[in-house]
């Protein structure tokens, strides 16, 4: 089963997973999930965590550029995704989270490439919830 | 009279010791290397990957709390970010929850001494072995460690830490805690990982819980500065 295929349902149950770093609740909405398809513009190879920001282009053919937050280099590396894994201009769709603050940014979760392939660049825990109502 | 015999000699012959796992000139196992620490799934294999997961103590193996104690175990929010989530604001996680971050850990040991470096916010511990606590220990996130060996079990004691995060998601612990850990090789390349909690302030009475780690020769720490790109603190996000 292809990650992304799980990822509406089981954010939304992941009603506070944890991160390495931080509340994962404290920055990102729960209650405003988000999926968006753009292109790679930017990327910070940063911790504590990446951001990775998008071209995203709305039905009126207006384009807003995004940023999503993912894990950290450490984590990505030992998950076989390097920083070349991620190609400047290459179509990327992401699922997650809006930042609390209504900015143009998200959490990253999972991100598909334009083959379909998924990984997995964020929270495991969003994906694969096991502390369901967590609260931190 | 000949069964007796042979009996005691197999009860006071010496504890074998354990075959085929690195160990310094004195005997002493030897935990220097790169870990994956309990907070990976450990699926070691080709390519040499674990997973990564923020990992946190298990509910269901804690003890009771005292009468009163779940209050200061969960302790609300104030709205200060500091003590609401304090790592969002590269505030030390401090032990054990540094020991439950999903980064790696690289051990490096003498005869005396064990020194245990952890990626995450790169904060470490010097363990002399067979030394006492010092007799007035300042609180500290990492606490006062030392360490003695029991038989093949490298076993770690620590105080003087002060009250935080037990982990990322369990509640705080008091300044009371001591933590015993127990690492032993189970084969060449995995160790068992075993931390009791005991805080008198919050728990009825001590409680442990079994982890694991591997060893991944092919690791190597990584740089982790949590103030470099920090761009959604506290809720917060900066402009680009």
């Amino acid at each position: 089963m292809r990650i992304a295929a799980l990822v509406p349902a089981l954010l939304v149950a992941a009603a506070a997973a944890a991160s390495a770093h931080h509340s994962y609740t404290a920055e990102f909405d729960l209650d405003k999930p988000v999926k968006l398809t753009g292109t790679l513009t930017r990327l910070e190879w940063t911790n504590p965590h990446i951001w990775l920001y998008l071209d995203v282009k709305d039905e009126t053919g207006k384009v807003t550029n995004w940023g999503f937050s993912a894990s950290p280099p450490g984590m990505l590396t030992r998950r076989g995704i390097t920083r070349n894994s991620l190609k400047m201009g290459e179509v990327l769709t992401i699922s997650g989270h809006r930042a609390k603050d209504g900015s143009n940014n998200a959490s990253g979760n999972v991100v598909t490439f334009a083959d379909g392939r998924d990984a997995l660049i964020g929270q495991e825990q969003a994906v694969n919830p096991t502390e369901p109502g967590v609260k931190k | 009279m000949r069964n007796c015999f042979a009996i005691a000699l197999v009860l006071s012959a010496p504890v074998l010791a354990q075959p085929g796992i690195p160990r310094l000139p004195n005997g002493k196992p030897n935990f220097t290397g790169v870990w994956a620490g309990p907070a990976f799934t450990h699926n070691v294999g080709p390519g040499d990957t674990d997973t990564p997961r923020v990992t946190n103590f298990d509910r269901a193996k804690m003890a009771p709390f005292r009468p009163g104690a779940e209050v200061k175990f969960r302790q609300a929010p104030t709205g200060d970010v500091r003590h609401d989530d304090p790592t969002a604001v590269c505030l030390p996680d401090g032990h054990p929850r540094e020991v439950l971050a999903p980064y790696a850990t690289q051990f490096t040991q003498t005869p005396d001494t064990v020194v245990i470096l952890y990626e995450y916010m790169h904060f470490f511990r010097v363990i002399p072995i067979d030394k006492p606590h010092p007799p007035d220990v300042d609180l500290t996130y990492m606490g006062d460690a030392i360490a003695k060996w029991d038989e093949d079990t490298l076993v770690i004691d620590t105080i003087g830490l002060r009250e935080w995060p037990l982990s990322a998601s369990n509640g705080w612990h008091s300044d009371a805690l001591h933590t015993i850990e127990r690492l032993k090789y189970t084969d060449a390349t995995t160790v068992s990982y075993n931390i009791t909690i005991d805080d008198p302030k919050i728990f009825t009475k001590p409680w442990s819980q079994e982890f694991q780690m591997k060893l991944h020769p092919t690791w190597k720490l990584l740089e982790q500065v949590c103030e470099e790109n920090n761009r959604c603190e506290a809720g917060k996000c900066s402009p680009r």
